[in-house]
């Protein structure tokens, strides 16, 4: 019992071989962040890309910064080196936030 | 209170703490003390949270490197490769997102609601850079994004076992947490008593909505307070990091409290578009 305590505790306490050998990528997320922040507030400066039309320049806002948030989940929070299950219980939120959005459509729409 | 649960190597107990339940029964009657607008109940909920949170931090600190950590999660887990404590941690994410969905989902509906004619409370939102101050808000944000590398880089430092580190970088985030905090502090002051910003009145001869200020600092305040709750979390990991207290095995705070302040640092994300820039 104990030892077999003791051997589960390691596997999951301590990274395998290949996992501490591998390089995580968490500069060029870093880099990628900080350029996508850069870039959200050009979009939103007076005078420059004037082009942009009002509506898609919200939902080009709101993809960056989904992006954004993607990679910090993924890289940061480690959900890409975890178990494939793992990432059901955020992507439940995320479910229940989608109830919460039309809910609250709806009652914008019809006050 | 001891008894004998899950076992560490060497035979040792799984000694149960009174603290969560100390900090539970302070967190009732504070709320008691909310909901009856009870000053004093308040007072005491908060003293007996703060004696329970106090005992917990000082029990823990006196338990460096303690196997109990990694042994218990072990052998509390019942899913594959994913400790109790992260799960229970994920899981709490969860309730989070919700709580966050529904501060910022009734702000957009108040939002879009007060902008249709017949509205009580009449008047536009105040368009990105009108009132609030965006570039520095931008700093802010890079800050909070450098804060999660540190983060990041702490927790594998202590992967590969390097004591100096995983003190270093758990020091650098804390400092930029209180750095954001410090530079949101600042521009609470001058919007409140600069510019006017009040939670029931915009900034004379704007004309933008009386609600504008009270949706703003709804949602940047409760964020404002989980990252105060983040660094004092990060306070505590910093100290025990400095006492030794984690291991290359054994460190599984620091990928928690890692986790719940990746997590401020992704609802900062969409906080910073939602409420700065659109």
């Amino acid at each position: 019992m104990t030892s077999t305590a003791a051997e589960t505790a390691v596997a999951i306490r301590v990274p395998t071989a290949g996992e501490t050998s591998r390089k995580r990528p968490y500069i060029p997320v870093f880099g990628t962040l900080a350029v996508v922040t850069a870039l959200e507030l050009a979009i939103t400066t007076p005078g420059y890309f004037p082009a942009l039309e009002h509506t898609f320049r919200i939902v080009l806002l709101v993809v960056l910064s989904t992006i954004k948030a993607s990679l910090v989940v993924a890289y940061y929070m480690h959900l890409r080196y975890e178990p494939r299950w793992l990432a059901l219980i955020p992507l439940a939120g995320l479910a229940l936030v989608a109830v919460l959005v039309a809910a609250l459509i709806a009652t914008v729409a019809h006050p | 209170m001891a008894h004998p649960g899950p076992v560490g190597d060497e035979g040792e107990e799984h000694h149960g703490s009174p603290w969560p339940v100390i900090i539970a029964v302070g967190m009732g009657i504070g709320y008691v003390g909310i909901v009856s607008a009870s000053i004093p109940i308040l007072l005491a909920g908060v003293a007996v949270f703060a004696g329970g949170a106090g005992g917990w931090v000082h029990d823990d600190l006196q338990r460096p490197s303690s196997a109990f950590y990694g042994l218990a999660a072990a052998v509390e887990s019942k899913f594959p490769r994913v400790s109790g404590r992260k799960l229970a941690l994920w899981l709490f994410l969860v309730t989070e997102i919700m709580f966050f969905s529904a501060i910022i989902g009734a702000s957009w509906t108040l939002r879009l609601r007060t902008t249709t004619p017949g509205a009580t409370f009449q008047g536009p939102w105040a368009t990105p850079g009108e009132i609030l101050n965006v570039p520095l808000t931008g700093l802010n944000t890079f800050i909070l994004i450098c804060s999660s590398l540190t983060m990041v880089e702490a927790l594998a430092a202590i992967e590969r076992g390097d004591q100096r580190k995983v003190r270093y970088f758990l020091l650098a985030t804390l400092l930029l947490g209180i750095t954001f905090l410090s530079i949101q502090a600042y521009e609470y002051q001058k919007l409140y008593f600069g510019e006017g910003l009040t939670f029931t009145h915009a900034p004379l001869g704007t004309g933008v909505n009386p609600l504008y200020g009270a949706t703003f600092f709804a949602q940047t305040g409760v964020h404002g307070s989980h990252v105060t709750a983040g660094v004092l979390a990060l306070a505590y990991t910093t100290r025990k990091a400095f006492k030794g207290g984690f291991t290359k095995e054994n460190h599984e705070a620091v990928e928690l409290v890692g986790l719940y302040w990746h997590f401020v640092d992704v609802v900062w994300i969409f906080l910073f578009t939602i409420v700065y820039l659109i």
